[in-house]
């Protein structure tokens, strides 16, 4: 278990390198010049002296490979820089933000797990029932209709319409709306897979010889089919993981919650080219957590894996 | 089958059309017509600078099938190019056309195109190439698999035994069996780029509001969701209207299994 615990660290820690790069490199086509942002955006003279000596400061006049590695050394120590819009660090920035992002984001998902069980095992009890359509329509409902227009829906008729909800308002109300409409979109996916592997247990062998022990359908499944199926669930987490961080980007967006995409927005008016490379490095950090404790789960489940 | 792709090019056709011609200039704006009520004039009604609903909606349409398109385009040519010379080339050569593949994973598709939208502004040229080449990752890795599948035929032994050149392997017997099923793949995944780049125009970066999108359409009429909830409903009807076509065409029955 430990060595599985280090390779998977491991790997991460490459591809968390390989991503810190690829996104400096797409960082440094930016058309306009960073330098004169900052001159821009602090009011200062506008000379050789200034601009040549902000370029030394950031190492500008390096080359490319030389800034990369000690904006990473600066990166792995805590230095993100400085935020040219707020003048503050940008590590302090993301840090006050970033606990309103992943609850959304992974409070959404968690829901979205505990919600496609029930639903995903009613379904395959009777396939073809009130709730294995249910589920089915649910999850093309999902695949068609963007959660932040749902939103501006919903936020017309609960908080228009029935004034259940104050939009705009950053409340917790708001944020419970922001992670349901999260876990929406994954419950319909997650349903429709744990179901899925549910009705394929019922043709495996041992599932009939339950049913001949004498087990009700019900019991035959949740006894010999449901860790199977969970399994299957959680390895369709992973990619959910993508789809719950853009639809929690664009909700933050909608109902002007203060997280990290709503900074991210903010400060792309200004070229926060710090911001934008903490943004990209957060994200990846955080779907590459996501991914190594699915997959340390998941060999938790099946050790047969580990041969 | 027939009466999906008869549906699917009359949708084409009408956006087509809604690109081409307009009953009003979109951007032409008439502080005189003010939040006006649907008419023959307008049949949507205007919105609150004025301007034709109807005009904005078409011109928006045109500009998200031309980034649908682009995007498929760059995920077909680009994906099966990649996935399939590496499964030819075999070795280190593959392994790391397939690690390149999984960076694109990591991050999702929709924050690369955040990144790039908001360095080099959005566009439907900009959020069409940042999309499809965030998205290629997955299509490299499927064409990647199709191919060895291939590859393991007898008649690719044949072939190889008869000295055929890789590249003339790759046109002639590899490419010719997956093509068909990357392209199944390429088409599932139109709908969700309609979705991806409306969630980019409603997100905004750097883009500039009064350009005509279905999602800065969203963004931009939010703030009447109060007193005129239609402006807002009829870009994301279309949007749902255009998704829900898109991956019905192009299903995969066993999705819904």
């Amino acid at each position: 278990m430990t060595g599985h615990i280090v390779r998977i660290g491991l790997r991460s820690a490459v591809s968390l390198l390989a991503v810190s790069a690829l996104a400096f490199l797409v960082v440094a086509f930016m058309p306009s010049d960073p330098v004169m942002i900052a001159i821009r955006a602090w009011n200062l003279p506008v000379d050789e002296t200034t601009i040549n000596a902000l370029r030394t400061e950031w190492g500008l006049d390096r080359p490319f490979p030389a800034r990369y590695l000690s904006w990473l050394a600066d990166f792995v120590t805590g230095d993100w820089g400085r935020s040219f819009r707020t003048g503050e660090p940008v590590l302090n920035e993301f840090s006050s933000r970033l606990p309103l992002s992943l609850g959304i984001g992974l409070g959404g998902l968690a829901l979205a797990a505990l919600a496609a069980v029930p639903l995903g095992f009613t379904a395959a009890l009777k396939p073809g029932g009130i709730a294995d359509r249910f589920s089915r329509l649910l999850a093309i409902t999902v695949q068609a209709v963007p959660a932040f227009w749902l939103g501006l829906v919903l936020i017309w008729v609960l908080g228009v319409k029935l004034q259940l909800i104050s939009p705009f308002s950053a409340g917790v109300d708001v944020i419970a709306l922001a992670i349901g409409l999260v876990a929406l979109h994954s419950t319909g996916m997650l349903a429709r897979v744990y179901r899925r592997d549910l009705i394929e247990q019922t043709a495996q062998p041992y599932y009939r010889t339950a049913l001949a022990k004498g087990l009700t359908r019900r019991q035959a499944l949740w006894r010999h089919g449901h860790r199977s199926a969970i399994y299957a669930l959680l390895s369709a987490m992973r990619s959910e993981a993508g789809w719950a961080i853009g639809t929690t980007a664009a909700l933050e967006v909608l109902f002007g919650l203060p997280g990290i995409s709503q900074f991210l927005v903010q400060s792309i008016s200004a070229r926060d080219y710090f911001v934008l490379l903490a943004y990209i490095m957060v994200v990846a950090s955080w779907m590459l957590a996501v991914n190594a404790s699915v997959e340390l789960t998941l060999r938790r489940l099946d050790p047969r894996a580990d041969r | 089958m027939k009466i999906r792709f008869l549906l699917c090019s009359m949708m084409g056709l009408l956006v087509l059309a809604g690109g081409l011609w307009q009953p009003h200039d979109p951007d032409a704006i008439d502080l005189t017509l003010r939040h006006a009520s649907p008419s023959l004039e307008h049949p949507l009604g205007t919105d609150h600078l004025g301007r034709d609903l109807a005009s904005r909606m078409m011109i928006a349409g045109w500009r998200t099938a031309s980034v649908v398109f682009a995007v498929g385009a760059i995920g077909f040519f680009g994906g099966s190019l990649a996935g399939t010379a590496a499964a030819i080339m075999g070795g280190w050569r593959e392994q790391i056309t397939l690690r390149a593949a999984e960076l694109f994973i990591v991050v999702p598709t929709l924050i690369w195109a955040l990144t790039a939208v908001a360095i080099f502004g959005l566009s439907p040229v900009t959020a069409g190439i940042a999309l499809g080449l965030a998205g290629v990752g997955p299509y490299a890795l499927l064409s990647n698999s199709l191919t060895h599948r291939v590859l393991g035929q007898p008649f690719v032994s044949a072939a190889r035994g008869l000295g055929v050149s890789p590249p003339r392997l790759m046109t002639r017997h590899v490419l010719p069996n997956t093509l068909p099923l990357i392209f199944v793949y390429v088409g599932s995944q139109a709908g969700q780029a309609v979705v991806s780049y409306a969630a980019l125009a409603f997100i905004g970066l750097g883009a500039d509001p009064s350009r005509p999108d279905w999602g800065s359409m969203l963004y931009e009429y939010r703030l009447f969701a109060f007193d005129q909830p239609m402006l807002m409903i009829w870009p994301g009807l279309a949007i749902v209207t255009l998704t829900a076509l898109l991956n019905w065409v192009f299903d995969r029955p066993e999705a819904h299994k």
